[in-house]
């Protein structure tokens, strides 16, 4: 266990650096510069260009300025080009302002879900099992956006209550009790359109998981005991059933740092997903590419977790190198 | 069982949970009768947040927004947009000129020229009257001296490729010189001078003052001993008593430090050009100020519409303080830095109160403001990135303006619930041609081309009607633009004659072509404006039906601007410019400014024009600017270097309840109509502004 841990660890260390070579590449490919200037002041000279450019390193060669980047991101000193703030602190207030959108959605997301695909799967082609296919692959494409829209104006028309951004605007001095319902409310809308999809893609794959493993042999077996039909569905089927899902648990820590940019930017969430949205807007390559990072080192952490969580609860699995 | 019963129970209790909180929260009803402090308080919404709170490295509209409350300029536009004293009480324009004394001429009575003999002659003239010296206040002697300077020089390269540049070193006998104090600005003093002294200053040769081991090129001699200068001086005389928001009284010696951290490179302050002509901040006392330019650049007087920062709060050794106890190297750590910027203080009418990033930015009222307490408590500017949602904000009341979009205007201008204000931007659109292309060096095509397109349907149904004409490089409510020059018409016949004429004639597959060759050439636009887009595609249609063969290319901005605009690699492009108040169009239409990342790009050369321009920018009496501006603004008209389209109307809608309050010396409050300025813009009196709990003044 412990070889397999060094030995993923090390192949895993290899993949952030190519990551990191790579995002810094791609953005450094692609055309512009970022600039505090407008480009249409009539005013500004090629010298001053130039000094702006010295003064945030763009003159350097490529080598330099990543080894500068990452060196300055490490130790805490990397700034900002729109506003000149240090990256991380920023990073991570938008962290703690996305998070509970992040965890509201999840919870949303897999107490949905499974109750929605393992009903569906039981009752297969029952009249609910269609409409619940019907509303899950309308959920799947209608345009976040769009329902977003729709929920937005429905709500502030039909309950006239604010449902933008962290808190109502312009309410002060409130007891800590309604402030944290304020905030609840301002997470409903937000939280149940980022779940929606999430809802429904992972129902479906909760649902043909449920119908794979109720058609096989153990199953039957279950039965064959003469065990009722909720011990056999709720403890023989499902329990088998959940293992998959046990690797989307690993892969949903990238999701921490993703954010949600459409809904964010709807709802003016001062979130992490707005954060880096702007930051491309403006070509602010300090957050962009180190928002980037942590993605990747989250990503690693979370296949590396889902690997080790895969074979704590599934005996049958044993990696590579662990033996 | 139980994991069926979780299943069940679990998504319920969070439903619940979290749909109960609705009832915590008010509706917008409770909102304004819960809480009469809302009448006091202005929301505004903005797509983006601000950057940087501090007016001299600000480059962005939303920190543009919040300086002008925080901050406050010496002088700001009126009403009719004429300038008027804001933290500057008043202010006299005059000029210093500096003339050499070179003994190797004589003056006109045959006498050697001496510095004594000069000054002697010309006071015997201003004594008598003489014409050009009749504004001259004072004529003083200055000696000569000399110093040792290191230049770079372009020496001419041994093989013929890039001019190589040395280091020399150059002694400098500066030589005694006359300083003339003038009353006023006069760009022609001394062509009149050279009149009374027979060509006197054309004849100065600056080579003669300098020694060096090669001959430098005249235009670095002349840079090192002007023959003669022009330095216009602004006397500010400052308000006295106006304080910062801390209680520090403001002096003359903030306006030479806001000056001193614009100019400090370590700075990047993205108003260096504005400020770049400037010679010399001097505090002449407590209360004055004496700004000297160092040539004549009339549009600069403009940029002391700036915030005036408080010296006290960002010295150099409040700085470095701070740079200590952040830890941080003190020599690395600039005004940029500072978390002043996060955190301003000005002595506008408004003090800054609390700023959570990509959420709002609140300001107080300053109770200590110079010209009167404004009547708001409050100002919040909240940030919602998403147009949709601001809107329905604004409906819904936890906003108080808002900016509608060309479509919407139709529907919402007379919302009776709303008061709204249209105005013509300060923007205009265009199409630019290259002229290094030959096909459009002949005016004839380009008068053609703009002939070709329906200037009014791109207005009606591109824009909705939320725009105006506009038939040259000024904005349309300065009275630079003269409003004498027609558009062109809209006349498909009449263009396809002017082609013939040019000798684009139609071969037998209907396509315009001379010599053989056919009319073809590529538009290009940026992507992301629609706008822009739309004409693009209109232009290619029109320009079709001629038998002009045109493609056209959507690019992406950097991609637009870096490898074809700055390049001159593009035949036509569909493009803005966003224009200030002044008269200067150097910029944009020199003969000089046509090199790589300048902006003449399309390459318009006219030494008419040339000479008008640079006339213009010298010139600092209005009038005579004004009557220059226009005869420029007709020959730029008349060559059509650009199709000038059109210039965008914004509408913005105010909640009927917001008026104007002023209190009658007895203390009775009256109410006035808000009224916009000469550009259309609504904040001249903002600091009056307060909202009613219902309309106070009949809808007319």
């Amino acid at each position: 266990m412990l070889f397999f841990l060094v030995h993923t660890g090390w192949k895993k260390l290899w993949t952030l650096f190519f990551v990191s070579v790579i995002s810094f590449a791609v953005i450094h490919l692609a055309p512009g510069e970022p600039s505090q200037i407008d480009p249409l002041n009539p005013r500004f000279t090629p010298e001053q260009l130039q000094r702006y450019r010295e003064a945030f390193g763009l003159d350097k060669p490529l080598h330099e300025q990543y080894w500068l980047f990452y060196s300055r991101l490490f130790s805490g000193e990397l700034r900002s080009f729109k506003d000149n703030q240090p990256v991380l602190p920023k990073i991570v207030e938008r962290f703690w302002n996305s998070l509970p959108l992040f965890l509201v959605g999840t919870i949303l997301i897999w107490c949905y879900a499974f109750p929605l695909g393992v009903a569906s799967a039981i009752r297969r082609n029952s009249f609910f099992d269609k409409i619940t296919t019907v509303i899950v692959f309308a959920l799947i494409s209608i345009p976040g956006f769009y329902l977003a829209y729709l929920l937005i104006i429905f709500v502030v028309q039909t309950f006239q209550v604010d449902v933008i951004g962290l808190r109502t605007f312009g309410r002060e001095g409130i007891s800590p009790f309604l402030s944290l319902m304020d905030r609840t409310w301002h997470l409903v809308l937000p939280s149940v359109l980022g779940a929606s999809a999430g809802i429904a893609v992972l129902s479906r794959y909760v649902r043909s998981q449920m119908l794979e493993v109720i058609n096989s042999d153990y199953v039957r077996t279950a039965r064959a005991k003469g065990l009722d039909e909720d011990t056999v569905l709720y403890k023989h089927a499902l329990r088998n059933g959940l293992l998959p899902f046990v690797t989307i648990l690993g892969l949903l820590i990238p999701g921490l740092i993703g954010g949600s940019v459409i809904i964010e930017t709807i709802f003016a969430w001062p979130g992490i997903g707005r954060l880096g949205y702007e930051a491309i807007l403006s070509r602010d390559y300090p957050i962009v590419i180190s928002l980037n990072f942590i993605a990747a080192v989250l990503t690693l952490i979370g296949t590396l977790l889902s690997d080790v969580l895969y074979m704590v609860v599934d005996p049958r699995i044993r990696l590579e190198g662990a033996e | 069982m139980r994991v069926r019963q979780i299943l069940i129970v679990a998504p319920t209790l969070v439903s619940i949970f979290l749909l109960q909180s609705y009832f915590w929260v008010p509706t917008f009803e409770d909102q304004a009768r819960g809480d009469p402090g809302r009448l006091t308080r202005f929301i505004e919404t903005s797509i983006g947040d601000a950057s940087i709170l501090n007016p001299t490295l600000a480059a962005d509209s939303a920190s543009a927004t919040i300086n002008s409350l925080v901050f406050e300029g010496l002088i700001g536009r009126d009403l009719d947009l004429s300038f008027r004293g804001r933290l500057a009480e008043s202010w006299d324009i005059l000029e210093e000129t500096y003339l050499v004394v070179d003994e190797t001429q004589r003056l006109p009575d045959g006498t050697p020229v001496t510095g004594e003999g000069l000054l002697r002659f010309l006071e015997r003239a201003r004594r008598s009257g003489d014409l050009p010296l009749q504004m001259v206040w004072k004529i003083e002697l200055l000696p000569g001296r000399s110093k040792v300077e290191q230049i770079e020089v372009a020496v001419p390269a041994e093989d013929p490729g890039t001019p190589s540049k040395r280091t020399i070193r150059v002694t400098v006998y500066q030589p005694p010189r006359l300083r003339f104090t003038l009353r006023e600005v006069d760009q022609d003093f001394f062509v009149k001078l050279d009149n009374l002294l027979g060509g006197y200053s054309e004849r100065i040769d600056p080579a003669r003052f300098l020694e060096a081991a090669e001959p430098i090129p005249p235009n670095q001699a002349a840079e090192l001993v002007p023959p003669i200068e022009h330095n216009p001086v602004v006397l500010f005389r400052l308000r006295k008593g106006v304080l910062f928001h801390d209680g520090t009284e403001f002096t003359a010696n903030d306006v030479r430090f806001t000056y001193e951290t614009i100019m400090n490179p370590g700075n990047l302050s993205p108003r260096v050009p504005d400020f770049e002509p400037v010679k010399s901040v001097e505090p002449l006392d407590r209360y004055t100020v004496k700004i000297t330019y160092k040539r004549l650049f009339q549009p600069g007087f403009e940029s002391w519409t700036m915030g005036i920062l408080p010296e006290h709060l960002l010295n150099r050794e409040r700085l470095e303080a701070e740079a200590t106890r952040l830890g941080r190297d003190p020599r690395n750590f600039s005004a940029r830095d500072s978390s002043f910027n996060r955190a301003p203080i000005g002595t506008g009418p408004f003090t800054f109160a609390g700023w959570k990033t990509d959420q709002f930015i609140r300001l107080d009222r300053f109770e200590g403001y110079w010209e009167g307490v404004p009547n708001l408590q409050a100002y919040l500017f909240r940030i919602i990135p998403d147009l949709l949602t601001a809107e329905l904000a604004f409906y819904a009341g936890t906003s108080d303006a808002y900016s509608a979009q060309p479509h919407q205007v139709e529907r919402l201008q007379d919302d009776p619930r709303f008061q709204s204000f249209s105005r013509l931007g300060l923007g205009y659109t265009y199409i630019g041609y290259n002229m290094r292309r030959p096909i459009f060096q002949d005016v004839r095509v380009r008068k053609a081309l703009g002939m070709a397109i329906n200037v009014e349907e791109i207005i009606d149904f591109v824009l909705y009607g939320q725009a105006e004409r506009t038939t040259g490089p000024y904005p349309k409510q300065t009275e630079f633009y003269n409003r004498t020059v027609d558009p062109l018409p809209y006349d498909p016949d009449g263009a396809l004659r002017l082609l013939a004429e040019a000798g684009w004639v139609r071969n037998a597959g209907g396509w315009l072509e001379k010599d053989g060759q056919p009319l073809a050439f590529t538009l290009i636009t940026n992507s992301g404006n629609e706008v822009r887009r739309a004409v693009m595609v209109v232009a290619q249609n029109a320009w079709r039906r001629l038998g002009i063969r045109v493609e056209t290319l959507t690019m992406e901005w950097a991609v637009f601007i870096n490898q074809r605009v700055d390049k001159g690699d593009f035949d036509a492009v569909v493009l803005g410019w966003s224009m200030g108040l002044d008269a200067d169009l150097y910029q944009i239409f020199h003969s000089s400014q046509t090199g790589r990342f300048q902006l003449n790009f399309v390459g318009y050369a006219n030494p008419e024009a040339d000479a008008l321009m640079i006339r213009i920018r010298q010139e600092y009496n209005h009038d005579r600017q004004v009557a220059m501006a226009r005869a420029l603004h007709r020959i730029i008209a008349g060559e059509q270097p650009y199709t000038f389209l059109f210039v965008g109307k914004a509408l913005t809608l105010l909640d009927r309840r917001i008026v104007r309050m002023v209190r009658d010396p007895d203390g009775t409050p009256r109410y006035l109509p808000i009224v916009p300025d000469k550009l259309g813009g609504i904040r001249f009196h903002f600091n009056e502004w307060i909202k009613t709990t219902q309309p106070v003044l009949t809808a007319d």
